[in-house]
């Protein structure tokens, strides 16, 4: 088994020099800043983003959006997946909603709220619209797949319903909803990135990103996108981390 | 006192599983209902625990009586611990300290000491089914129902099972209705066995053990008596 791990963590590893010599490669090909910067000049460009007095709340506006969407998606798709999960009637309801906001392209929410918002909220709104189907389709498929046997059970011995929904329901959901959250938190960073370039709030990744472009700045285009890489990376690792202590709690070491 | 069903019916689309069915159980017993797979035992066990409707019939002396249940497949929570799985069918009305120490004393009776902070994947087949009897004696029933709990387990394991059983329902004696098609398992844990027919079900014998649970001898003539009689109304279809 530990070999095994050794070999997979070898295989990364060779994937993201094989990435970085494709690179360094096309870099020397093109040989044109404005094209393909070197790698070790956009490396040299994210350590000076970091430095930059700006960066943090840059960075931070960002995260905040991201984090501001996710949290009401949370919620909003906890909740309506539950119900649509134990009333089929609510499912049949919500699903067709469901399937358009999924269909919807990106764009076109993105265009209209625009119009709605102001360009603070836009990426809020997109995450928002982006991440709450794949949170409640995910909670509404848990609660369909939790063992009726167990949930007979615990009506039979006349457990109470909330107890119910936090002893049996919730615990047998978690899967679902962490894979959820991932696909979700995946999928949101690159929409509010999106909705900040197109939206233009004062603060944030995609406003430097369009500045960047503007100015022809490909090192500091693909510089940011590093740090949204970074920040999307260390997002899934919270989530990982938070997945191995709720299975732990939940179906002990 | 007993209970008692009368002109019970239930039907699966065209199968008619049982008709104008009547039995009586008497209280603070163990009655077995006995018979082949299909017969209609399960059905009959769900309408009295009211897991499912019946077509019509009456039930009477079941109205504001409480029931446990230990199921073929144990059901418990696998994110609980054996503790946390009894503690579960309890009501919150129940001090929590009072909770603690009836949950505590019931693993003791099922000798699972040890195990009480274990989680179900952690236990055995029969550890499993030792946690769902002492659930249902957690609970404060008056009807325990059972449905084929010794299933699948081993012949020693199922002669411990029935003596964990019986050693809590000695403590805190309640009605049990326990169905099965074994009938090893029917002589060694009931007070009074029912043979049942093929559906639409009916009563081909029944017969009461003197000898009390527990102290039975397998062996002796009078169980074997008793075993031949019954093994001979059960293949009667």
């Amino acid at each position: 088994m530990k070999r095994f791990i050794t070999k997979k963590r070898l295989l990364n590893i060779a994937s993201v020099f094989f990435l970085l010599a494709l690179w360094k490669i096309l870099a020397l090909y093109f040989h044109s800043a404005f094209i393909i910067p070197q790698p070790e000049d956009t490396f040299l460009t994210v350590l000076q983003l970091f430095t930059d007095k700006d960066f943090l709340v840059v960075a931070g506006s960002t995260v905040l959006r991201g984090l501001v969407g996710f949290i009401i998606s949370f919620f909003l798709g906890l909740v309506t997946g539950i119900i649509a999960g134990i009333s089929p009637g609510f499912n049949a309801f919500i699903t067709p909603l469901l399937v358009t906001v999924r269909s919807v392209p990106v764009i076109s929410l993105i265009l209209l709220a625009l119009i709605w918002f102001d360009p603070g909220t836009v990426p809020v709104f997109i995450a928002l619209l982006t991440m709450f189907p794949f949170i409640c389709t995910n909670v509404s498929d848990g609660i369909r797949s939790v063992d009726p046997g167990l949930v007979e059970m615990a009506v039979f011995y006349k457990v109470n319903k909330r107890r119910i929904i936090t002893g049996v329901y919730l615990p047998a959901i978690v899967p679902f909803i962490i894979s959820g959250a991932s696909s979700a938190m995946g999928i949101g960073w690159r929409a509010i990135i999106i909705g900040e370039v197109l939206s233009q709030p004062v603060y944030g990744i995609g406003t430097r990103m369009q500045v960047a472009q503007t100015f022809l700045n490909v090192d500091a285009v693909i510089a940011w996108t590093l740090i949204a890489i970074l920040i999307s990376f260390v997002f899934e690792k919270m989530i990982r981390w938070g997945e191995r202590k709720i299975e732990k709690w939940r179906v002990g070491s | 006192m007993s209970l008692l069903i009368r002109n019970l019916n239930k039907s699966f689309k065209d199968v008619v599983v049982l008709q104008d069915f009547e039995v009586t159980f008497p209280e603070d017993t163990i009655t077995c209902m006995l018979g082949p797979s299909g017969c209609g035992k399960t059905t009959l066990l769900n309408i009295i625990g009211n897991l499912i409707p019946p077509d019509s019939g009456e039930l009477i002396g079941f109205e504001n009586k409480m029931l446990s249940y230990v199921f073929q497949d144990p059901r418990l929570l696998p994110w609980k611990t054996v503790r946390g799985n009894i503690e579960f069918v309890l009501s919150r009305e129940m001090p929590s300290d009072e909770r603690e120490k009836h949950t505590e004393q019931l693993i003791k009776q099922v000798e699972l000491d040890g195990f009480a902070g274990f989680y179900p994947s952690q236990l055995s087949g029969g550890m499993r089914q030792r946690v769902s009897i002492a659930r249902a004696f957690a609970c404060p029933s008056d009807i325990i129902l059972m449905d084929e709990p010794l299933k699948g387990l081993d012949a020693g394991l199922k002669k411990n099972l029935i003596n964990w059983f019986l050693k809590l329902w000695k403590t805190d004696r309640r009605t049990v209705i326990f169905v099965t098609h074994d009938v090893d398992e029917a002589l060694l844990l009931s007070d009074r066995v029912i043979v049942l027919s093929q559906p639409p079900t009916r009563i081909l014998t029944h017969m009461n053990i003197d000898q009390p649970a527990g102290e039975r001898d397998p062996g002796s003539g009078h169980l074997l008596k008793i075993k031949q009689e019954l093994l001979n109304a059960v293949t009667i279809r």
